[in-house]
């Protein structure tokens, strides 16, 4: 027979235990979460099979696992589970961990699993945009509060587009993919088994996959459907589908709207006919669509977030990092809306006060993507169109 | 002060206490709730550990029952109140209305002509009893009950005449002093509707452990032919599920200690009355104390019978009023979905006294176990006390009765 020696990583162990994982040693390996998981396919299913490597840290088996990125996180198997041990959150643990590895520079990933390294992350930006700030204010006549020649309140006065904004911005955003990007190789080249593998029968390019992926799971949030076919647990386990997707949904318009007046701002300086100058007013398409987006986002936070409160905590719990991301989308939108809110009251030092915080939250938001939990947005994408082009789907 | 000692319930350990204490030389009250004496042996077909029918055992503890004056049995008989102290009792037990003639009038033949029906409590809801009813043949006291909700119009014109019957009886009260009290109230089988994963009982032909044992018992709803409830026809693919309801924090967080007992004994039923059919164990571990260990090798010996290690955690209705169990073999890493024509629920054993506000001042576990209460002269036995086989719950019961006869001695 042949030997094998597990060579358990103790500080894999305990890293995951800090980030949620800590009843995972409840387990005595009955398998009822496999049946719970309706996602969970006929061969090799999960999360049993990643509870036994998690409580013998066999880091590379979890890091090969591509399975971990399917589990949806619904929750059926932490309810079910007799013991407590709450597979479901050892499944978002191992993936909080693995972003942590896999994201260089892994300095940010520690910051960001847990509480203490919040003062850092934030100060990164704050004295960013508190620099900005206090350049443009000397520009400004030494005015930190200055009003456009009309008398409006002009944020693109403080914080102008073309030199500090979108620069910045643009730097954080390509970064943040480029640094996503090289995270997506280090994933897929940890779940390609060592030695060759074959596909049987018709392939296709990624690129096509990544597209199924996006209209057949992500746009139709399908699989938090699917996620509700486990066995009766008996307990009140409300869909978290319509939160999610109208978060995701917010999100995209207002990518979209941020996209549509970059394009208006720097395609204006081409061809005029398409400029669009800021503060819009309330009335243009543009402005309408923003402020949907911005309600839809309150609205989707709110759901979200009173669910995560009326989790059991006997159930499921929540770790640093749910909170982390609620609590800096909450930050943004509000302030977000507060600093419209200001300026349209022309309270002009609450108004850049807050649009300099929204600045924060915001950069805050997209700089950290990579370590977050919001890396999930890029991270579980990438493993689903793996896994779709090795045929582990459903 | 009083020299008297009282068992509450009338199964198997209560019965062993209530002997030894009264041969002992010592004056015995055994308060049973229900109307017969047996407990949950009573309900089996054969019990460990020489797999023998209960009337073997119980019949031999009826005797000395009968043959000793000593012992005085109040069947249902509930316990409403307890005053005084260690040494000195005063019990107040009511005495709900059997409503049959004192002595044993063989009721079968008018039983037989009723038309009104109620689910039989003994048979677990297996089969109906009548208004006039009796369990089982050697029921002790073998009196019948008269129970006047069952009965049809039709039903009460016909019992009203009958001397020995009486419609009027009422419930009454009675007052007993004793020294010292024994509790052997026993268990209950979890109740499966709250196993909601496990289709909550609602799913034809999947049934519990306790069920199968009616099923098995010659005296049963079918005479002893192991069959589907639904059709009546013989199971050809059995599968057992263990630990339903127990090792788990949502339901019973112990393990209840007799439930793979009790499997591999079904195995050897379903393979006496059917070579052929083929039966899967789903388990977490076995538990095979001691020397019932040969139990379970001889078992797994047999060719019809696989053991998959792997908690089937959910059941639904299939096609055919088969049962549809998902499981993950947790050896071989698959997820296996698959339809039985009968699956039993290894479900587990709960005290009876769980979720009860009894009147005794005795110390309750978080789980509805006695923990403690000796020092006031009350002494838990069998599986009030823990769960326990058979054997172990006669055990207990002695040296229950010990302790109890230690505590009144002397005075």
């Amino acid at each position: 027979m042949a030997q094998c020696t597990l060579k358990p990583d103790l500080e894999f162990a305990r890293e995951l235990t800090e980030a949620g994982g800590e009843s995972l040693k409840q387990c005595f390996q009955c398998a009822t979460c496999s049946v719970a998981c309706p996602l969970a396919p006929a061969n090799a299913p999960y999360p049993r099979k990643e509870m036994v490597w998690a409580s013998w840290g066999l880091k590379d088996k979890l890091r090969a696992d591509v399975d971990l990125w399917l589990c949806h996180n619904c929750g059926n198997c932490s309810d079910l589970c007799p013991r407590g041990a709450k597979p479901a959150d050892m499944m978002a643990a191992a993936r909080n961990v693995i972003y942590k590895d896999l994201t260089a520079p892994s300095i940010v990933g520690k910051w960001m699993s847990k509480p203490s390294g919040l003062p850092i992350l934030f100060a990164i930006p704050a004295l960013l945009w508190l620099f900005v700030w206090w350049i443009r204010a000397s520009c400004n006549n030494g005015e930190w509060f200055p009003r456009a020649a009309d008398g409006r309140i002009v944020f693109g006065q403080i914080f102008y587009g073309d030199y500090t904004i979108d620069p910045i911005f643009m730097i954080t955003f390509f970064g943040a993919c480029y640094i996503l990007l090289r995270g997506v190789m280090k994933l897929w080249a940890m779940f390609k088994p060592e030695g060759r593998m074959t596909v049987i029968g018709k392939t296709k390019c990624w690129v096509w996959h990544l597209w199924d992926v996006l209209w057949d799971e992500i746009i139709t949030h399908r699989k938090f459907n699917d996620c509700e076919d486990g066995p009766a647990t008996g307990k009140n386990t409300p869909n978290r589908k319509y939160g999610h997707a109208i978060l995701v949904w917010s999100f995209v318009i207002l990518a979209f709207v941020t996209a549509v007046v970059a394009l208006g701002h720097w395609g204006g300086k081409v061809i005029p006919l398409i400029k669009i100058e800021t503060p819009m007013p309330l009335t243009f398409p543009v402005k309408i669509l923003a402020n949907i987006g911005a309600l839809m986002l309150l609205c989707g936070l709110a759901l979200l977030t009173a669910r995560r409160l009326r989790l059991n905590p006997a159930c499921q719990g929540s770790s640093f990092y749910d909170w982390y991301l609620l609590g800096i989308i909450w930050l943004v939108a509000v302030t977000g809306v507060l600093s419209q809110c200001f300026r349209l009251a022309d309270a002009i030092k609450p108004a850049f006060v807050v649009y300099y915080l929204h600045l924060v939250f915001v950069w805050m938001l997209f700089a950290y993507l990579p370590w977050s939990k919001l890396g999930h947005l890029v991270y579980r994408t990438a493993a689903l169109v793996y896994v779709r082009m090795y045929g582990r789907s459903n | 002060m009083s020299n008297a000692i009282l068992v509450v319930g009338g199964g198997f350990s209560g019965l062993t206490a209530a002997i030894e204490a009264a041969e002992l030389g010592h004056d015995v009250y055994i308060v049973e709730k229900s109307p017969w004496l047996g407990g949950r042996v009573a309900q089996l077909n054969k019990y460990f550990p020489k797999l023998c029918p209960p009337s073997c055992g119980l019949e031999i503890q009826f005797q000395r029952i009968r043959k000793n004056p000593r012992i005085k049995c109040l069947t249902l008989a509930e316990v409403v109140g307890l005053t005084g102290r260690k040494g000195d009792y005063s019990v107040r037990v009511r005495l709900s209305p059997r409503r049959t003639a004192p002595h044993n009038v063989d009721f079968s033949l008018l039983a037989s002509t009723l038309e009104g029906q109620s689910p039989s409590e003994f048979d677990l809801g297996l089969c109906g009893r009548k208004g006039l009813y009796k369990s089982m043949p050697f029921a002790f006291p073998g009196r019948y009950v008269l129970d006047p909700s069952t009965l049809s119009k039709a039903d009460a014109a016909r019992v009203a005449g009958n001397k020995f019957l009486d419609l009027t009886e009422q419930e009454r009260e009675i007052e007993l002093n004793v020294g010292a009290i024994v509790v052997a109230t026993g268990w209950k089988p979890y109740d499966v509707t709250r196993l909601t994963n496990l289709g909550a009982g609602s799913v034809k032909n999947c049934v519990s452990n306790m069920q199968l044992e009616r099923l098995a018992s010659p005296f049963g709803p079918t005479s002893g032919r192991i069959v589907r409830p639904s059709d009546g026809r013989a199971p050809h693919n059995v599968a057992f599920v263990q630990c339903a309801g127990s090792r788990d924090q949502n339901h019973l967080n112990y393990c209840s200690y007799i439930c793979c007992m009790a499997t591999l004994k079904h195995c050897l039923y379903l393979a006496e009355q059917n070579p052929e059919s083929l039966i899967t164990v789903y388990y977490i571990d076995l538990r095979a104390p001691g020397r019932y260990v040969n139990v379970l090798e001889k078992v797994k010996a047999l060719p019809n019978v696989r053991f998959v290690k792997g908690k089937a955690a959910d059941a639904v209705q299939a096609e055919g009023d088969r049962v549809r169990l998902t499981v993950e073999d947790a050896v071989r890493g698959e997820k296996l979905t698959l339809d039985y024509d009968l699956v039993v629920l290894a479900t587990g054993m709960q005290p009876s006294l769980a979720g009860e506000n009894p009147p005794l001042p005795v110390p309750l576990d978080e789980d509805g176990f006695i923990a403690g209460g000796e020092e006031a002269g009350i002494f838990a036995a069998g599986c009030a006390r823990m769960p326990l086989d058979v054997t172990r719950s006669a055990q207990s019961g002695t040296a229950a009765a010990l302790k109890a006869v230690q505590t009144v001695k002397g005075r």
